[in-house]
């Protein structure tokens, strides 16, 4: 009796192969079954990556992995399209009937997978669908995340997940949205919300709200992963350059921001080793190719800044001037106080705490900003600079009443112990 | 070496519930099972009811599979070898069916 499977090795898969398989298989049959049958495409590919995890784990991973579950689905949408006929699916069953099943290793496959990939992003944010259902709907689709996982990666509720989703497959349906690209003026519209989505579901994987769950560092992955995509594409814009090179630079220095005992490093500080340096790369990469031009988006801002923290060999090095600077120039373009705030932190590194200081305290009126723990961590970590520690520890008790996550909030009693025990 | 078999019973439904992601890690930890030294062999059934045949008075009456009533199937079985069956079921409490939701019975295979 020998083992049944001597093909692949349990590790021959790729990290997330049946997650990303799933966004572009979506992709792919929405397209040949119409965005009405959008539900339709997404079953077909559950049945087929059902039917892997049914005989993989006894047969081993076939030698290709991708067309196997292309073939199965491609199989699956036929029989769906002979058992439920709906106007316009003669088509689709012809064209299926007529082809076989894609390969995606043929590269002219593989560029076709990529534009329907590109379509569906550019369908999931139609400025007709509300922001959140679009974020969502993205990563349902093109991402291939479950209900849950995005449920799990915005606190939110499955239920109020999946009915925004239902929300915005009705609205595709009843609208007749299709996967047509825009032209013109709207082809540009339409880039911007999707570079505003694609940053959206970044900075809620880089912002942990709490404790530190491995879906929100899939997040950035997945920002990423689709800005690369936009960024591949002609119609890519030195923004969506900007856009890649931010999220690229900052995403190198996620292994660095916690320590092994899981306490949150301050940037300044951190081990700049354990950066990433081919994500650094990537970054500079995309941030040359986002200089050609005029535009100077928030997008060029941020990247320019994230560069400037990667340019500096040490912490010794960071041309605080120029970050400053560079805040000034981000507040111009997106006046919000979460900007003053992390400028307030350039402005003592450049004029000193006090300086710093006064411009927190005029911050302290933004009804926005009153409940956020970083205000009053900030805040505390000047008057500390001051020597006024009484003050500081104050502070740095009512940060931690906020809401914040456990790696913050150690952080915080350690700043805390630092105010001295009179404190 | 004595062996003992795993019968793998679990509700099929579980698995639907799973998101892509989650497929892939599953399928990766079942076939990793069917490499470990201890390992025999591993055999998935069919996703069919099966027949049962029952001898009542009179001819044998062959009915469809014995899971009308419970969700629970027989869906897949190893054979491992174990020194005997407290190592055997050492060994079964790591397999990821149990992990999953599903129920593993384990026999001594006699005579061996």
């Amino acid at each position: 009796m020998g083992h049944v499977s001597a093909a692949a090795e349990p590790g021959a898969l790729l990290e997330h192969l049946f997650r990303h398989q799933a966004g572009r298989m979506v992709a792919h049959f929405a397209r040949l079954l119409g965005p009405a049958h959008l539900e339709l495409a997404e079953e077909i590919v559950q049945e087929a990556m059902l039917r892997a995890l049914q005989t993989w784990p006894y047969q081993g991973v076939p030698e290709n992995a991708v067309a196997w579950l292309f073939r199965v689905a491609h199989n699956r949408a036929i029989d769906a399209l002979r058992r439920n006929r709906y106007a316009g699916g003669e088509e689709a069953l012809e064209e299926l009937a007529r082809t076989a099943a894609k390969t995606p290793d043929d590269p002219l496959v593989e560029e076709q997978l990529r534009d329907d990939e590109l379509r569906m992003i550019f369908m999931c944010c139609h400025p007709e669908i509300p922001r959140e259902a679009s974020v969502a709907l993205s990563l349902k689709t093109v991402g291939g995340f479950s209900v849950r996982e995005i449920a799990r990666a915005f606190l939110a509720d499955d239920a109020a997940v999946a009915q925004r989703l239902v929300r915005a497959k009705r609205q595709i349906r009843e609208q007749r949205l299709t996967l047509e690209m825009p032209h013109g003026a709207e082809l540009n519209q339409r880039l911007d919300s999707v570079l505003e989505v694609i940053y959206f579901v970044f900075n809620e994987g880089y912002t942990a709200h709490e404790g530190q769950d491995l879906i929100r560092q899939d997040l950035c992955a997945e920002a990423l992963r689709l800005g690369g995509l936009v960024a591949r594409a002609s119609l890519a814009t030195p923004r969506v350059h900007a856009l890649v090179a931010m999220m690229a630079l900052q995403a190198a220095r996620l292994p660095a921001r916690v320590d092994e005992a899981g306490d949150l490093v301050l940037l300044e500080s951190q081990d700049r080793t354990r950066w990433d340096r081919r994500l650094i790369a990537l970054g500079f990469q995309h941030f040359n190719l986002s200089m050609i031009g005029e535009d100077v988006s928030e997008y060029h801002v941020q990247a320019a800044i994230a560069a400037t923290h990667a340019r500096a060999g040490d912490a010794e090095s960071i041309d605080w001037p120029v970050i400053l600077r560079l805040y000034d120039q981000l507040l111009a373009i997106n006046p919000s106080p979460v900007v003053a705030l992390n400028r307030a932190v350039a402005v003592a590194k450049v004029h000193g705490p006090a300086a710093a200081l006064a411009e927190v305290e005029t911050l302290e009126r933004e009804r926005k900003l009153r409940d956020y723990y970083l205000l009053l961590a900030v805040r505390g970590h000047l008057l500390l600079e001051l020597g006024r520690s009484t003050e500081a520890a104050e502070h740095f008790r009512s940060a931690l009443e906020r809401p914040c996550s456990e790696p913050e909030r150690r952080f915080l009693r350690r700043k805390l112990e630092q105010c001295g025990p009179s404190a | 070496m004595p062996q003992y078999m795993l019968l793998l019973y679990g509700d099929p439904a579980n698995w639907a519930t799973l998101s892509a992601d989650e497929m892939q890690k599953a399928i990766q930890k079942y076939f990793a099972w069917t490499q470990k030294p201890f390992t025999k062999d591993s055999h998935r059934l069919a996703d069919d009811p099966g027949r049962v045949i029952r001898p009542p008075a009179g001819k044998p009456r062959v009915t469809d599979g014995p899971y009308s009533e419970t969700k629970e199937v027989l869906g897949g079985y190893y054979t491992i070898e174990a020194a005997n069956y407290d190592e055997a079921v050492k060994l079964a409490l790591e397999h990821p069916q149990l992990e999953y939701g599903g129920t593993i019975e384990v026999r001594h295979v006699w005579g061996t």
